[in-house]
């Protein structure tokens, strides 16, 4: 076994550019969630994730970080603007993302937003992007945690952009962004006029580790913590009291029914294709 | 005082940790099975500059120390893969190049040992001078404005992989003591006059050992390293990364085994309920934990000495890997323990690092050493040797 692993981008992964486009800015969301091999628990009044220890950059957001760095490489220059909402001014994950070489962070922590849904956190996410304009934001598909994978969307709708989901493939053209759009078919091939919004799939680049200077060099890098007083939102629009989703109650998953274990006594294949056959996959 | 890691080592251990899990023990297991060796993980942790966090900026490195050395270093084998050789090519070999080479050989062997791309193996140990380096025999002449080297070296660590081992010879006596003078000296593995074969180990990892003879080996003068006459001091100055890496590779192991055991006393039902709330099991773990613990807060202390100059450096450095290579074994053999028969199963990965946690007991410096350095040094007792 040989574990595929890539440092650099690959030939055909670099995304190519037409035209001239210089300093191309792209935000990137970034979800700080807590570890997930850690041990996780909700809260038992509120059911929410308790998000009180350390939180880690979610693993779906270094793809839109890998992607966005190479955005800005292949359009010769731009910066690469993180930004996170998360509890207790938590910047674990911010600094990894800076370490993998983004330029610059921002984040909104106030004891106000606690219990926010997605349309709050897109409220904020929106105010904090409107004050640097960027060209294109990049978001993942959905959480790890959360995913409800509404948020973007409620983003790009609040800057008043176009957005574009499931992004298995991200190209810049001249004003524009080109898409290749995963579909259960297959893939539908978007072109979407910049400023706009793109929530990229798992797997559309390979996120690089963040290098030794890389992890040195994100100790000068700016990071922004704002509140909500600096974004100048209407609280009330916030946090608990702004959700409209409230968990009102949560069950354990049902346990699931053990596999049948097919032993191969020369049968094997028909019996596979009969169980295929009777769940109706065949 | 100040426990917590810095950001900046936090984020070093994450990123490491995952360059690791990329590779895991099925992948060292395997290799070391094959006699092959583990070049991916070495070079993608070389690509990432995370084997020469602790060299100098200018020559290829991180700028930090030792305390990132060995961070590095635990997390790779507390992933399943630990790397003997990054005891000796980054810790020994490039700490000394750094601090005694000359400026031509800095950035001739520095830059590609930071970047992975080339490893040097270190040769001090002879079959007649093992733990009394006073006894070394290998000898280098002058000859010409160069050298001549000519000796046996053996239980040298991957001279396979190497592309060059840095040689610790006599260049003379001392007039007063009577004893060996001795200088270091890089050699090329390709040199006409060096020939290595195999020793065969009973340690399952991909790093071979091999005796070397050296047959009137040529050198050329800027092949010395440091000054004539003062390896022995020179060699002192990278015993200590070397016992900080030995506790380090420890360590990673000792975490690697408590946490499957851990992990497995949690799942693993005989009587109802997991074997994990039996006492008899969980307290031996409990305890390895403890013990664990203790080595790598003293692990951090003497890497923190190191960098920082401080006088106790040495001891505490001897301490660590000391308490580092007990607490791995104690661990080991515990996590051995909880997993009943399949603790013995190539399967489930353990019973293969027996070796190399055991080898830690002996080397790079044995336990009896280290003890006659706390006994002289730290006791103030009278050497018995
Ligand atoms: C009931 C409830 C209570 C919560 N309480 C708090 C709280 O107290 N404090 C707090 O900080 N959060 C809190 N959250 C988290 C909340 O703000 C989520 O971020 C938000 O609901 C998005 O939901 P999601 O995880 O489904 O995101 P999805 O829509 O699945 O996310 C898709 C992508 O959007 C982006 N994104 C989503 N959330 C963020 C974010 N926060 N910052 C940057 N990018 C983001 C990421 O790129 C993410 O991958 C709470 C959530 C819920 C449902
Ligand atoms: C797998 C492996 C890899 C190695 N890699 C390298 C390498 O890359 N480069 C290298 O140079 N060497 C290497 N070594 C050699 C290793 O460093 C030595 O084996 C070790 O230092 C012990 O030396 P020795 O074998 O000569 O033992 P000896 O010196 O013969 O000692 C035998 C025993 O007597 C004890 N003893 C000796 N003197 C005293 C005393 N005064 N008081 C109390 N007890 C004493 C020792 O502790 C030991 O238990 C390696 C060894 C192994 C097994």
């Amino acid at each position: 076994m040989c574990p595929k692993l890539s440092f650099l981008p690959r030939v055909g992964q670099v995304p190519c550019i037409s035209g001239t486009i210089r300093d191309m800015n792209v935000a990137v969301c970034v979800k700080q969630i807590p570890d997930p091999a850690g041990e996780l628990s909700l809260d038992p009044s509120t059911h929410n994730l308790v998000r009180e220890g350390k939180l880690v950059l979610d693993d779906s957001d270094s793809y839109g970080v890998e992607m966005a760095l190479q955005l800005v490489e292949s359009a010769g220059g731009g910066d690469v603007t993180l930004v996170s909402m998360a509890p207790n001014g938590e910047t674990s994950g911010l600094r990894t993302a800076l370490a993998m070489g983004a330029t610059a962070a921002v984040l909104i922590s106030d004891a106000a937003l606690a219990g926010s849904d997605a349309l709050g956190t897109a409220r904020v996410l929106a105010a904090a992007i409107r004050r640097f304009q960027p060209d294109l934001v990049l978001a993942a598909t959905e959480s790890t945690d959360g995913y409800t994978g509404t948020t973007p969307v409620q983003l790009a709708e609040l800057l008043g952009w176009p957005s574009v989901t499931f992004a298995k493939h991200v190209e810049l053209g001249e004003g524009l962004v080109k898409v290749r759009r995963q579909t259960e078919a297959g893939y539908d091939e978007v072109e979407c006029p910049l400023p706009a919004v793109v929530t990229v799939t798992a797997g559309v680049v390979e996120p690089r580790y963040p290098s030794f200077k890389g992890i040195m060099a994100a100790r000068s890098k700016p990071l922004d913590e704002l509140t909500i007083a600096d974004l100048g939102i209407d609280p009330s629009q916030l946090g608990a009291a702004g959700a409209r989703q409230e968990v009102v109650s949560v069950e354990d998953a049902a346990a699931r029914q053990s596999g049948e274990i097919v032993v191969d006594e020369g049968d094997a294949h028909e019996r596979v294709v009969a169980f295929l056959e009777r769940i109706k996959v065949l | 005082m100040d426990f917590r890691p810095t950001p900046e080592q936090s984020l070093l251990q994450e990123a490491v940790a995952k360059v690791a899990a990329g590779f895991g023990h099925s992948y060292f297991q395997e290799r070391a099975r094959q006699g092959a060796k583990q070049d991916e993980l070495w070079s993608a942790l070389g690509d990432a500059g995370y084997l020469g966090v602790h060299l100098p900026e200018r020559y290829g490195g991180g700028g930090m120390g030792m305390a990132e050395l060995t961070i590095v270093c635990e997390e790779v084998a507390a992933a399943g893969c630990p790397l003997l050789l990054m005891l000796v090519s980054p810790a020994i070999c490039a700490t000394l190049i750094a601090r005694f080479g000359t400026e031509d050989q800095k950035e001739t062997w520095l830059p590609p040992m930071a970047s992975g791309r080339l490893k040097m193996a270190f040769a001090i140990t002879e079959p007649d001078a093992g733990s009394n380096s006073h006894r070394i025999a290998t000898t280098a002449d002058r000859s010409g404005d160069g050298w001549q080297l000519t000796g046996t070296k053996h239980y040298i660590s991957g001279v396979d992989e190497a592309g060059a081992v840095l040689v610790v010879a006599r260049t003379g006596t001392d007039p007063t003591t009577g004893r060996a003078a001795l200088s270091l000296f890089v050699v090329d593995v390709d040199s006409p006059g060096l020939t290595a074969t195999h020793i065969p180990v009973e340690i399952a990892a991909p790093e071979k050992q091999f005796t070397l003879f050296l047959d009137h080996l040529s050198l050329t003068p800027d092949r010395l390293l440091g000054t004539e006459g003062d390896g022995f001091r020179q060699v002192f100055a990278g015993l200590n990364p070397e016992r900080l890496m030995g506790a380090a590779i420890a360590t990673g192991i000792g975490r690697y085994a408590i946490d499957h055991a851990a992990a497995y006393a949690r799942e693993r039902s005989v009587w109802g309920q997991p074997i994990g709330s039996h006492q008899g099991v969980a307290h031996p773990l409990a305890g390895a934990k403890i013990e664990l613990e203790l080595a790598r807060l003293m692990l951090s202390k003497a890497a923190w000495c190191y960098d920082n100059d401080d006088a106790s450096a040495g001891e505490a450095a001897n301490i660590a890997k000391y308490a580092a290579a007990e607490a791995s074994l104690h661990a080991l053999d515990q996590a051995i323990q909880v997993h009943g028969g399949n603790g013995l199963a190539s399967e489930y990965g353990l019973a293969d690092l027996w070796g190399t946690a055991r080898l830690l007991k002996t080397a790079p410096v044995s336990k009896e050493m280290i003890l006659n350095f706390v006994a002289q040094h730290s006791l103030g007792l009278p050497k018995s040797y």
